[in-house]
């Protein structure tokens, strides 16, 4: 037999009553002046968080409904009535130290998860599925592929030397003033116009395109596009804002191994085709440079050297030397790969190599830049 | 019956050395969990708030639950942001393809729907608020589901803005009106009878700065080329306008929206119940410094203290005068929903 004094809400309207609690081990009935009401479970009672000396109680099927035990609450009594749940859930179980070293554990787990499963994943996904992915998202590019005879056939002759397999489905010049080239998923491959400007012999071009052909052969764009949808769901929430999806392409990045797993693929078809791998270390070399060497720098006026900063930024990030990790050890890797004595094969003629150069300038129908707000 | 008796009917009992436990643990498992628990967090912060505040006689009681929350931002995910990253990324394609017309049109369509569903996020957000604040076991709420509020919130800050923002004003407290008319506690309806009028002169402030502006600037660059040289002058009036910017106009606002806040809550009124809010524009200034010096000083661990200061000050200046029935005060029947201020915190816009 259990009996003590409460205040209580009924829940349904503000009054505070001061009734008698009485009840046994299962169940109770509060007893007020002229009213009774009950019997309710002990089990129903839910242990609220109210400030203040007072242990409060609510119902788990009557909204509003509270009990207030002021001062002591007997033992017997106590023993009936739920604990207060702190942190929620299973972390007052087993206690706030336990529970942040297991979600940590869960939480690198998933992350490291969502990093590498991308990888296994990627390439079961079927082939056709990326292709009309692809196709889904870059369309013609909105006519900005430069095309002339000449240099549609001064392309067709590199893509035929460092594809011969055609595992490429198409391969672009975009007149785009970007120092870049990227594969897109759907085995597309689109290098821009100042990439090919830069360059200095058909051999560095070939090197660029053959690492791209790296990436469509192991599906690296695939496989990043999965890794940055998933770590974003991970994460807290799809990306509502979405920004430009070719921006995020740009800046996709690949992890080191597959980087260097596209290198080795350049440096395979380069030797299989014959073409010196020197071109391209040359080309990583220049463009290892600091934009503003310092012999230009004696020479040029003073800027802003925020200016300076932001401008070299914004190269980096569009520019594939740029995006893509320590230009030097490259410069080594492809370097040491070139046999001494060795007689190669310009991966071009001199003139197929003007055609690919001047495809751009010469096609008059081509769009340029991005056209929009890029 | 009871009476109002003391100078203020809020007051705030809580310490920020009591509620350092909970914000320091919440931050924890934020982190482990990566973010996940922030519904649970907010609870917790809640309850604790909410449980140190007492009206008249007794405390009020937070009764929200971290897994409603959890399931309205689920929700959210699912019925807005799937729909829009699709239609973002349908956007994409076109443009590429070189169609930026028709890429345009859909990116405008979704900025529309995003407009439309803050404004039905605004009035969600206190409706769920109210519907789970306890005060004598009596609660409040709404049986308005806030679409329709949705669609006033996007013509009339359209129509805000069109002549040079001048009806912001006008509109913001209609808007204010629109949303606490539909309120209710108990039994009992909220009016809402704010007054723009009181808020504008303020606002013409942001006007008037520019136009003091020219003379000041042109004060200064003539004592300026008297005697010293020009480069002192360039760089005072480059100063002069990045104090325009950065100070100027965001004194104005804040002593808008203090005023604003006070004609709102002033004009709110609950059957007998009047409502005030004494907060000035001082007392704004010195939260909002005070927010920033603590998160400066700190590292920006004093981020998970802004909630704690953010409702100290709400209660501290809530001020209420009249008279309650407690026998009249009888359970709310308006409906509950079931889902959390998920559409709020997704698109992460105050609830007052």
């Amino acid at each position: 037999m259990i009996e003590t004094r409460v205040w209580h809400y009924d829940g349904r309207n503000a009054n505070r009553w001061q009734p008698r609690l009485v009840g046994d081990k299962d169940r109770f009935r509060l007893i007020g002046e002229g009213w009774e009401a009950g019997p309710y479970r002990w089990t129903d009672l839910q242990a609220l968080d109210m400030a203040g000396p007072d242990r409060v109680f609510g119902h788990a099927h009557e909204q509003g409904w509270r009990i207030g035990f002021a001062g002591e609450v007997p033992p017997e009594l106590d023993a009936l009535l739920p604990r207060q749940a702190r942190y929620g859930g299973f972390i007052d179980r087993i206690g706030l130290g336990k529970a942040s070293v297991v979600l940590a554990c869960i939480a690198a787990a998933v992350i490291f998860i969502g990093i590498k499963a991308p990888g296994r994943i990627a390439p079961y996904v079927p082939q056709s599925w990326e292709d009309e992915l692809g196709d889904a998202m870059v369309g013609d590019f909105g006519g900005r592929y430069c095309h002339t005879p000449e240099g549609d056939a001064a392309l067709k002759a590199l893509a035929a030397k460092m594809d011969p397999q055609n595992r490429a489905r198409s391969i672009e010049v975009a007149n785009i003033r970007m120092v870049n080239a990227i594969a897109l998923p759907g085995r597309r491959i689109i290098i821009f116009t100042d990439l090919i400007e830069k360059a200095e012999s058909p051999d560095e071009v070939a090197g660029v395109l053959g690492h791209e052909l790296g990436h469509v052969e192991h599906r690296d764009t695939l496989t990043a596009l999965m890794r940055q949808f998933g770590l974003s769901v991970i994460l807290g929430g799809v990306d509502g804002s979405g920004g430009a999806q070719l921006n995020a392409m740009l800046g996709l990045t690949f992890s080191r191994e597959a980087e260097h797993r596209a290198d080795m693929v350049a440096l395979d078809r380069m030797k299989a085709a014959n073409i010196s791998p020197l071109g391209t270390a040359q080309f990583f070399n220049r463009m290892d440079k600091p934009l503003w060497g310092d012999e230009d720098k004696k020479k040029a006026p003073k800027t802003n050297p925020k200016t300076e900063e932001a401008a070299k930024k914004v190269e980096q990030a569009t520019n594939w030397f740029g995006s893509h990790p320590s230009s030097q050890s490259r410069y080594e890797l492809f370097a040491n790969a070139a046999q001494k004595g060795h007689a190669y094969q310009p991966a071009l003629s001199p003139e197929q190599w003007d055609a690919l150069k001047g495809m751009c300038a010469s096609d008059r129908k081509v769009k340029s830049g991005w056209g929009f707000g890029f | 019956m009871m009476e109002e008796q003391v100078d203020s009917a809020f007051s705030f009992e809580g310490s920020w050395r009591d509620y350092a436990p909970i914000a320091f643990t919440n931050l924890l498992l934020t982190i482990v969990t990566l973010g996940f628990y922030r519904f649970w967090a907010t609870t917790r912060t809640r309850r604790y708030l909410w449980s140190r505040t007492r009206f008249i006689d007794d405390r009020l009681e937070w009764t929200g639950t971290g897994k409603e929350l959890f399931f309205g931002f689920l929700m959210v995910i699912l019925l807005l942001f799937l729909p829009l990253f699709i239609l973002q990324f349908g956007a994409q394609a076109l443009a590429m393809r070189g169609m930026p017309g028709v890429a345009g049109l859909l990116g405008t369509v979704s900025v529309f729907a995003i407009f439309y569903l803050v404004g039905v996020a605004r009035f969600r957000a206190l409706r769920y608020r109210l519907g789970r604040t306890y005060w004598h076991g009596i609660r409040g709420g709404s049986d308005n589901d806030g679409f329709g509020y949705g669609w006033s919130y996007v013509w009339k800050n359209i129509v805000g803005m069109i002549p040079l923002y001048l009806l912001m004003p006008r509109a913001m407290m209609s808007l204010w009106n629109e949303r606490w008319n539909q309120m209710s506690f108990g039994p009992h309806r909220f009016h809402s009878q704010g007054d723009w009028h009181e808020t504008f002169k303020r606002f013409l402030l942001l006007y008037l700065l520019p136009v003091m502006a020219v003379p000041i600037a042109m004060i200064v660059s003539s004592s300026m080329m008297s005697g010293q040289p020009v480069m002192g002058g360039i760089f005072v009036m480059i100063a002069l306008a990045i104090l325009f910017v950065y100070v100027g106009i965001p004194l104005i606002m804040l002593a808008f929206y203090a005023k604003f806040f006070r004609v709102g809550v002033g004009g709110l009124s609950l059957s007998t119940l009047d409502f005030q809010f004494s907060a000035r524009t001082k007392d704004w200034l010195k939260l909002f410094l005070g927010d920033i010096a603590l998160v400066l000083f700190t590292l920006g661990i004093g981020l998970i203290f802004l909630q704690y200061r953010h409702w100290k000050f709400f209660i501290t200046h809530m001020e209420a005068t009249g008279e309650i029935d407690l026998d009249s005060l009888t359970q709310s029947d308006t409906k509950m929903s079931k889902h959390g201020e998920g559409l709020l915190d997704a698109l992460d816009v105050g609830a007052f």
